[in-house]
């Protein structure tokens, strides 16, 4: 329960919350803690600050505090991952990155979480990269006292699961390049992917551990994924041949080497005629030539969640409609921009 | 109890269609059984230690009282008309109240559970099987008084109403003057403008073998 009283008649009182200060451009934050005592010489502060009253509270046996409520929900939705301390800022606690990787947000249980009138909690965008100690969501109690009961319940919907808000670490795989057509292969041009595909993959902290060059045969493709297989690859990543002309036979000799999963086309512009494919638990991902072109394709929203173990079948190319339109900038900003970020 | 696959099957089947009431009953059904502590409501120990109110009049009402076996009949299904997707469950034995309400914004989710679902309908059953309890519903502890007569088993009490003489079971009756009456005379009911008829083939039973329908004696009377 919240007894409302003048701010002169506060002196000697415990703040009931953090009291914000706020200088238009210069700072933002707590000018008074929660339990500060005031004495005479804050009145005037205060009272700039807006504040011609302040709260008392006498908590009912099922009413919480929001500092409470704001523990309850972050240990809800933090999973593996998060880290975060129970040291709220104006009933605010933040969750941050416990380790490199891409974040993984169940967005369900989020949506259902936000739904519940007392608490929010806002996340930086599913599958972002971000770096160990990274601010990656924030989560408060709306109100300053609330029941008990609803804030449990958000922090039971949100720990489902595993929790809705997590980190999930990007292997290191060991990657094979199988650069494909006739006209690398026989030296008619100069192969610009490898290069290329080696930058992504090793800032991402993977390794190559293979580049094989096979002409437009699909045997001869076929083979090469099989000897990228036995040398160890994890990850194989082919080039070329994934358009409709009929030199392109890149597909058919990933089939031939044994795929079990084939996803052609995906709803992403640069980016359509991708290809994931999977041989055992293998990922095989085919880049069409848009990816010597453009700087950022289908294949810079792929990578990071392949080797953070996640697996791109239909459905997840599907979704990548949604926000999957590049918009060709003149200058790039990805990842700050809205490509691939509707997922 | 059996499995959440079987039940909902059994409940399309006996309310006649599939659709996301079905999963809603079925899965408040349980979640009320499990909190009152009864596993196997139907089976013949439980059976009558089990009264559920029900407060809506929609396809998730035949799926909670399907599950749990609840019977207008057997006086242990109870219908409350506030229009509210919710349910009480009792254990009569251990005086254990539940009351289960469907949340609202579990339709408004629907899109976030089964992305990959086209339609509104299908989406919704799809996604009611994946939410989490804690999403689909909220559940209040709340006290029940029930007299005896709500409760199940032989009639307590008969009055004779003082205007037409029917007979009213379980303490239904109205007293008006210090007189019992029944709701129809005080014309507090659902209908109006009652009057007696007679119709074709008054002498029929089930024994005779009159075939009624040869005499188009349902056409005349709109049955």
């Amino acid at each position: 329960m919240l007894k409302k009283i003048r701010v002169q008649k506060a002196v000697g009182t415990r703040l009931a919350h953090d009291i914000t200060e706020i200088r238009p451009g210069e700072f933002k934050g707590a000018a008074f803690r929660k339990g500060h005592i005031v004495c005479d010489d804050d009145i005037c502060r205060l009272q700039k600050l807006g504040k011609n009253h302040l709260y008392l509270i006498d908590l009912e046996d099922d009413e919480i505090h929001e500092n409470q409520a704001a523990k309850i929900l972050a240990k809800g939705l933090a999973g593996k991952g998060i880290h975060w301390k129970n040291d709220p800022k104006e009933g605010k606690i933040t969750l941050h990155a416990a380790i490199d990787g891409i974040i993984s947000i169940n967005i369900a249980s989020l949506a259902a979480f936000n739904m519940i009138d007392e608490v929010m909690c806002a996340t930086q965008h599913n599958h972002r990269l971000v770096k160990k100690g990274d601010l990656v969501a924030a989560t408060r109690a709306i109100p300053l006292v609330m029941k008990r009961a609803p804030i449990e319940r958000a922090a039971m919907i949100a720990a489902g699961n595993g929790g809705t808000i997590g980190v999930k670490p990007v292997n290191n795989l060991k990657t094979g390049l199988i650069i494909t057509g006739s006209e690398v292969y026989s030296g008619l041009i100069e192969d610009g992917f490898a290069p290329l595909l080696s930058k992504k993959i090793e800032d991402l902290g993977s390794q190559i551990r293979s580049v094989e060059y096979a002409p437009d045969d699909s045997v001869l493709i076929k083979q090469a994924i099989l000897k990228c297989l036995d040398s160890g690859c994890e990850l194989i990543l082919l080039t070329g041949g994934m358009s409709v002309d009929p030199d392109d036979v890149t597909r058919s000799g990933i089939s031939q080497a044994g795929a079990t999963e084939m996803n052609y086309g995906t709803a992403v512009l640069p980016g359509a005629m991708f290809l994931s494919a999977y041989i055992d638990d293998i990922p095989l991902l085919g880049v069409p030539a848009c990816g010597l072109h453009h700087r950022i394709t289908v294949l810079d929203l792929v990578l990071p969640r392949i080797m953070a173990g996640e697996h791109i079948g239909k459905k997840e190319l599907a979704f990548f409609g949604h926000g999957g339109l590049c918009m060709d900038c003149k200058e790039c900003s990805f990842p700050h921009c809205p490509f691939g970020k509707g997922v | 109890m059996k499995d959440f696959k079987t039940l909902v099957s059994e409940s399309a089947k006996v309310h006649g269609h599939l659709c996301p009431g079905q999963i809603i009953g079925v899965r408040m059904a349980i979640l009320g059984c499990r909190l009152i502590g009864l596993d196997d409501p139907t089976c013949h120990d439980q059976i009558k230690k089990l009264i559920v109110y029900i407060e809506m009049d929609r396809c998730a009402g035949d799926a909670v009282a399907h599950v749990t076996g609840v019977k207008l009949g057997r006086r242990s299904l109870k219908f409350a008309d506030y229009g509210i997707m919710a349910a009480t469950f009792i254990n009569l034995s251990t005086n254990s109240v539940f009351r289960i309400i469907s949340t609202e914004e579990a339709r408004a989710l629907a899109p976030y559970y089964a992305p990959e679902v086209a339609g509104k309908s299908a989406q919704q059953l799809e996604a009611y099987k994946l939410m989490p309890d804690s999403v689909l519903f909220r559940v209040q502890k709340v006290s029940v008084k029930l007299n005896d007569y709500d409760m199940p088993g032989p009639t307590r009490k008969k009055m004779t109403c003082s205007r037409c003489g029917q007979v009213v079971r379980d303490q239904r009756e109205v007293i008006i003057d210090k007189k019992p009456v029944c709701r129809p005379c005080t014309e507090d009911t659902y209908f109006s403008d009652a009057h007696e008829i007679t119709w074709d083939h008054m002498d029929w039973t089930p024994i005779n073998g009159t075939n009624v329908s040869d005499n188009n004696f349902f056409q005349k009377h709109n049955l």
